[in-house]
């Protein structure tokens, strides 16, 4: 496409020919290009005159401007500003066009003179100069550059630089270290980044045993107690200082225990069900000849925490799930056909290569895993231990889809982050091998904490009026893997939070003043990331204008399921043994070639076949009644009814979008709904209160980021900008050849693709 | 759905065929008030707790028998009671907690079989399969004397009326309602809404009589320039006669979407001078564009295959300034297989592990792409091109109506409208001659017929495609879509009877049989898409790809006892709406005694602090 041929001038012609945009170089007043830095944040190479890549087919949508490598961020500073929708937020950490560099997955540079083309790595070189740099993410983005105007030597430099960067060596090289650092900088205990560890949070972090506590009060897990054995880390290193274990469990009994399992992980409590059933995570025991005793022994004491001193059942993960290479290997096939593979071609065989890539299997598995957990706690009021080899990754999941269905709680914001504290945080999930931040060992690479978010939204997608939250916040959520400074991302377990913290404290010689280590901020500290206009976006308007009684964190409050279980045993127990035990026999031999009956038949021996397991049973009646939203959800599962999270997956595809359609127009329709409710709630207390407050209708800050419109009478008209990639764009964000960025292209591209008969070219208005 | 009896119970006229999905539970009470408005028409006809079969008017029970057992192929074989009606199917087992019932239309069944010889126990086997996507057996003692008749035989008796020389039950079906949904639809009206006529187009009375085409309705809109002679001689160049003749105008481009059957070319190229003219006539009357758009429906293939039959499609020669498109749609038994396919793959259980390349082999999402891409492009050239375009397929009832259906919705916000959409069906569907009776054989037993296709369907599913995408740009909900298709088939209204609209008068369908827009109508509510905003001019463009189409699960899978109805949006937007309105009763309220209060006090002036608010309108 950039085909180098130009206009030559014609003996016709004695004027030069008119300037391609290849040769629009910026001859623009030169604007001062600087690259925002947030604090330890240093520029490391640059170079002028670079272009970014906008549409694929032609080039005059690209910007020009300044390409940078920070210690941070590949920023790119442009001349001009895009004309055409972008990402609605502002990130505050990150310009419109930047890309941190752990969210890099491969750094490309093409030469398409030459036809060369190289993956560059760490400390690489390279042996031809670049005209192409193609960044492909980790979220799913390809991010073009072209180097035709720039310096060859500066244009070679950066991309080595990007590269280097983007692997580096030590998890202290990640920038959170240097931006938390700078805190402690200077003055003591001056909060330059405006870092809160999580002081003013309403999350709770799970890393004191107030916050476990609360836990165990709110669900009522009397019998269990918080246990300190772990303080500084000196049984299990991957455990926290603070977990939760059986009453019947002293001390003394959980330190001899360690030894026996996997990385001394002590089998940690997770959560209680109201009917006193307890949800338990445990690691594989590795010496078997402790096995039996051991498990028998923490089982009797699970056991005696259960107020009916119900069995045990155990729940093998490792058995029944995909293991993280498993998942790494579908996402990155999904990967393939959302983003990498042509749009039209990978339009015809959608379907089945999104079934090869086995993502919507596995989101299923998890699931319908996480639903026999629910039935063994819900219904058989046993405790279930979720046995996993090492404890980290798959009971995480598990765990927190069952507190999911199970406690209206969690699906509340700071419910549902409190969850991920404690489940992941602190239970250890390796978020920095898993993201492969250092880019050392791709085996290690896994996008669990994605699937998870992937299931949590098909449980949102199923029920959006029992979540506080939005598809937008789990989206964002999981971009925040890639904004390497919040101190729930970065370590594999909260013990090496510790140590790098303090020895990067110790080398750099910062003074950190009450503090015991550099405190990241938290991801759920969104004032990180986000305006609090912007962060209305996570705010559900379904959610939050039930007025439901919505469990408030802190406030110690057993729920309690509506929902008795007297409804679970009277239903369907079964058919008349009668029929189903032969009387109709003769019947099925049945023989015509009618093909008619072979159908019909072929549904009789299913019928035979699949006797429902009481589970199924379960499921089944749960689905017979009314659905309440404050008490147990259980997803659909039927493979027909999981869909793809396309705000995820396809929101930087420019064929897939769908110009002011898409769900956030209804978002945007309840939205304005619930503000106005919420003013006239405003409105009554102003009356039913003292009578001389101002008249403030608007509160400044409204919970929603569409309001009302001043002008009544007129339902308000989506805004111009919306379109089902709301709030990102694909704009920039995804060019890989053959990218049709046109908006009549776009629109036409449906019926292209079955067009034999006439060329595209015609298509010209 | 199948009905356990469960909370949700019967609704409407055609009983437990139609599956409330857009509705949950009706547990909350908000939710109960809004909808018991909408209730009263229905409740003579139901009651829940008894899961009693309750007759429709001149409903008359044909048979019953006790002892059959019903075959389920999700819970099992069920043993209770089954009643046939000149309407319906009631089958009901009362032993089981909960009542489990069947109730279907007659309408529905396509064929009803006897499965093989009775068995020593003297147990006789029926398989009944189903037009709306669903297979139901039963199992049945053989009455001892073999001169009393079966309940089977009854059913076979009144499930195919046409076949047995009875009538449908539509014409003894009586009901009144408070509106006469025969009037909806008024051609000129529709045409004045339009702008039409105009200087450039013109009603046409040549077909008042059916004369120039029997499949086309008595007013065509033509250009002014060509005569009711010219109009006939180009009526025998198309083919069954379907001339060119205006769908739709834009109203500020004049850019037209203009209907046909193909032309008689043959493969001696046949040409017809008034065609040509009345074509290039079309084009003149849209001053904003020298060109025009054949868009041919079919496969470029079957077009050139049909000059064999002396069809064929428009020559590049004879007709200058048109460019002729193929959209590659294929023929009704393509679509007719497709659909079986689906059904294999939808009813009665899904195979997990398959589901999404079992799906996709059934190609039906992707005749679904190609139409809305087909109508996409359609609506593209009349709106961004400002460029006249005509519409044809072989005969232009099929695939026609399809895409010039689609391409109004796109194009025009009031055929997204509820009482704008009944129009429309009317319109391009009814009164253009989408032959209804044939495609979906209505009270007809020959159930392998050829004509058979599921072409309104595939529209109707494209129209839900859209829904998704645009979830405030429809006024209707999915409830609306899928009482229409249960009502297809019902035959309890005279609405999607006949083949034409001649034929509809001929049999008097209008005067001897209710229209279901009668009953919709009589109660909107139940149809409304809460979350619909009104923009008048406001143009869809839908994005076809594979990726943002989806099986429309709650139609196609709604007897599966696993599907059950989501917690909808719309159920929790009403549940806002009533929030909201009974807010601003009682900040009224506190407004008036906050008035009343300052009046009556004192004079003491204007600070008060019940500055008005914004009033905020209530719509429900």
């Amino acid at each position: 496409m950039f085909s180098g041929k130009q206009t030559k001038p014609t003996f016709k012609s004695y004027l030069p020919p008119l300037q391609t945009d290849l040769k629009k170089s910026p001859q623009l007043p030169i604007k001062k290009l600087e690259a925002k830095l947030l604090p330890g944040e240093i520029v490391v190479n640059e170079s002028n005159f670079v272009r970014k890549c906008i549409g694929a087919e032609s080039c005059q949508d690209d910007l020009w401007g300044k390409l940078v490598c920070t210690n941070f961020k590949v920023s790119f500073i442009a001349h001009n500003s895009l004309a055409q929708q972008r990402f609605q937020c502002t990130h505050r950490l990150l310009g419109e066009h930047d890309i941190p560099l752990a969210c890099v997955e491969q750094v490309v540079t093409v030469n398409d003179v030459k036809g060369k083309q190289k993956i560059l790595g760490s400390n690489q070189k390279l042996k031809f100069n670049p005209t192409e740099l193609i960044l492909y993410c980790k979220d799913f983005r390809i991010i073009r550059f072209r180097f035709d105007e720039a310096g060859p030597e500066s244009a070679k430099k950066v991309c080595l630089a990007i590269a280097h960067y983007s692997h580096p060596a030590d998890p202290q090289l990640l920038f959170g270290f240097e931006y938390v650092g700078k805190r402690y900088h200077g003055s003591t205990g001056e909060r330059v980044n405006g870092v809160d560890p999580g002081g003013g949070l309403q999350t709770p972090l799970f890393d004191c045993s107030s916050d476990w506590d609360r836990e165990i009060k709110r669900t009522g897990a009397s019998e269990w107690r918080v246990c300190t054995v772990n303080q500084g880390y000196f049984i299990s290193p991957s455990l926290p200082e603070f977990f939760v274990v059986p009453v019947s469990l002293a001390d003394q009994d959980l330190k001899q225990y360690a030894c026996c399992f996997y990385s001394q992980r002590i089998p940690l409590w997770c959560w209680n069900h109201s009917s006193g059933s307890a949800l338990v995570r445990m690691s594989n025991i590795s010496d078997p000849q402790q096995q039996r005793k051991v498990e028998q022994r923490i089982s009797s004491a699970i056991t005696k925490s259960h107020p009916l001193r119900s069995d045990v059942f155990k729940s093998d993960l490792d058995k029944n799930l995909p293991n993280i290479q498993d998942i790494q290997t579908a996402l990155l096939k999904l990967r393939q056909i959302c983003v990498i593979d042509s749009f039209e071609e990978s339009e015809e065989k959608w379907l089945s290569s999104l079934e090869s890539s086995r993502w919507m299997e596995y989101v299923r598995t998890f699931l319908r895993h996480a639903v026999e957990v629910v039935y063994m706690l819900e219904s058989r009021h046993v405790s279930v231990i979720l046995l996993e080899k090492e404890d980290r990754d798959l009971s995480c999941v598990i765990s927190c889809l069952v507190q999911l269905m199970c406690d209206p709680h969690c699906r509340s914001l700071h419910g549902f982050q409190g969850l991920i504290q404690k489940e992941w945080v602190m239970a250890g999930h390796r978020f920095l091998d898993r993201c492969n931040h250092l880019k050392k060992n791709d085996k290690e690479e896994s996008p669990v904490f994605l699937l998870f978010l992937d299931c949590v939204w098909q449980l949102w997608n199923q029920y959006p009026a029992a979540f506080e939250f939005t598809e937008v916040y789990l989206t964002v959520l999981g971009d925040s893997l890639w904004v390497p400074v919040f101190s729930t991302f970065l370590f594999n377990c909260p013990r090496q939070r510790a140590e790098h913290s303090r020895d990067f404290a110790s080398s750099k010689s910062i003074h950190l003043g009450q503090d015991q280590a550099l405190c990241f901020p938290p991801v759920w500290d969104w004032s990180q990331q986000f305006s609090l206009k912007d962060q209305t976006l996570f705010n559900n308007p379904l959610y939050v204008g039930k007025i439901a009684t919505c469990v408030q964190n802190g406030t110690v409050k057993t729920f309690t399921h509506r929902r008795s279980k007297k409804n679970y045993s009277s239903t369907l127990r079964g058919l008349p043994s009668a029929l189903r035990n032969g009387s109709l026999g003769p019947n099925d031999t049945l023989s015509r070639r009618n093909s008619l009956v072979l159908r019909l038949r072929s549904d009789l021996s299913q019928v035979r076949e699949q006797q429902e397991t009481p589970s199924e049973r379960f499921v089944r009646d749960f689905f017979s009644r009314p659905v309440d939203l404050q008490g147990l959800l259980l997803p659909q599962l039927l493979p027909s009814h999981l869909s793809v999270w396309k705000l995820y997956f396809l929101r930087w595809v420019p064929e897939a979008q769908i110009p002011q359609g898409g769900p956030i127009t209804a978002f945007h329709k309840l939205s304005v709904l619930t503000d106005e409710i919420e003013m006239l709630q405003n409105q009554l207390r102003q009356y039913q209160g003292a009578a001389g407050t101002p008249n403030n209708l608007h509160t400044e800050h409204s919970k929603m980021y569409f309001k009302a419109t001043s002008t009544p009478h007129q339902p308000p008209a989506p805004p111009e900008y919306l379109s089902s990639s709301f709030p990102f764009s694909p704009v920039g964000n995804l060019c890989r050849p053959g990218v049709l960025g046109t908006p009549l292209s776009k629109l036409l591209n449906g019926a292209k693709i079955w067009l034999s008969t006439e060329t595209l070219a015609n298509e010209t208005i | 759905m199948e009905e356990s009896g469960s909370v949700d119970s019967v609704e409407s006229l055609c009983s437990s065929t139609t599956t409330r999905s857009d509705r949950s539970n009706g547990t909350r009470v908000s939710d109960t008030e809004l909808r018991s408005k909408g209730r009263a028409i229905q409740k003579v006809y139901k009651d829940p707790s008894k899961a009693e079969l309750t007759l429709l008017p001149e409903e008359v029970i044909q048979d019953s028998a006790k002892d059959v057992t019903y075959i389920c192929p999700f819970i099992g074989p069920v043993r209770g009671s089954l009643s046939v009606t000149n309407y319906r199917l009631f089958f009901r087992c009362t032993d089981r907690e909960p009542v489990f019932r069947l109730d279907l239309p007659l309408g529905v069944l396509s064929r009803v079989e006897k499965i093989g010889a009775a068995t020593s126990r003297g147990d006789v086997s029926y398989g009944l399969a189903c037009k709306d996507m669903r297979n139901l057996r039963f199992v049945h003692k053989e009455p001892e004397d073999s001169l009393k008749k079966s309940v089977f035989e009854f059913l076979m008796k009144f499930a195919f009326p046409v076949s047995n020389n009875m009538s449908l039950f539509a014409f003894e079906y009586k009901q009144v309602f408070p509106e006469n949904g025969w009037r909806v639809y008024d051609p000129l009206a529709e045409y004045k809404r339009q702008g039409l006529p105009n200087e450039s187009w013109r009603i046409s009375k040549v077909n008042d009589h059916y004369e120039l085409c029997d499949s086309y309705p008595a007013a065509l809109v033509v250009p002014v320039t060509i005569t009711d002679d010219e109009l006939r001689r180009v009526s025998s160049f198309r083919a069954k006669g379907r001339i060119p003749v205006l769908s739709w105008i834009h109203p500020e481009s004049q850019a037209t979407v203009v209907r046909a059957s193909q032309p008689m070319v043959g493969q001696n190229g046949r040409r017809c001078k008034e065609d040509e003219k009345l074509l290039q006539a079309i084009m003149d009357a849209n001053a904003q564009s020298h060109k025009m758009f054949i868009f041919d429906a079919r496969p470029s293939v079957n077009a050139a295959a049909n000059k064999m039959k002396g069809g064929g499609f428009e020559s590049e020669d004879a007709y200058q300034n048109a460019e002729l498109v193929f959209l590659d749609i294929h023929n009704i038994h393509v679509m007719r297989e497709s659909l079986r396919k689906l059904k294999e793959v939808v009813y009665p259980t899904i195979e997990d592990s398959h589901w999404l390349s079992n799906l996709e082999s059934t190609h039906w999402l992707e005749h679904i792409k190609l139409i809305l891409a087909g109508a996409l492009r359609i609506a593209d050239k009349v709106e961004s091109g400002k460029t006249s375009v005509v519409v044809h397929c072989s005969d232009g009832w099929d695939r026609t109506p399809q895409l010039t259906s689609l391409a109004l919705i796109m194009l025009d916000s009031h055929y997204r409208t509820i009482r704008g959409f009944q129009i429309l069906l009317e319109k391009e569907w009814l009164s253009f001659g989408h032959r209804f009776q044939q495609r979906v054989g209505h009270g007809d037993k020959n159930h392998t017929d050829a004509d058979r296709s599921p072409i309104f369907l595939q529209f109707i599913d494209c129209v839900w495609q859209m829904t998704r995408q645009f979830p405030a740009a429809f006024e209707f909900n999915e409830y609306f879509l899928i009482t229409i298709l249960d009502h297809l088939y019902s035959c309890l209204f005279g609405t999607f009877l006949c083949n034409s609209e001649q034929q509809r008068l001929k049999e008097e369908v209008p005067k001897q049989t209710v229209s279901l827009w009668s009953f919709v109508n009589s109660q909107l509510e139940e149809f409304v898409n809460p979350l619909y905003v009104h923009f008048p001019s406001h143009v869809l463009f839908p994005t076809v790809g594979i990726r943002h189409l989806q099986l429309w699960v709650t139609y196609y899978i709604r007897w599966n006892p696993r599907m059950v109805p989501q917690e909808p949006v719309h159920q929790r937007y009403k549940e806002l709406l009533a929030k909201r309105a009974e807010l601003q009763k009682r900040v009224e309220e506190l407004q008036r005694e906050a008035a009343n209060r300052t009046a009556s006090s004192s004079s003491e002036r204007a600070g008060s602090p019940t500055r008005s608010i914004t009033p905020v309108q209530t719509f429900v």
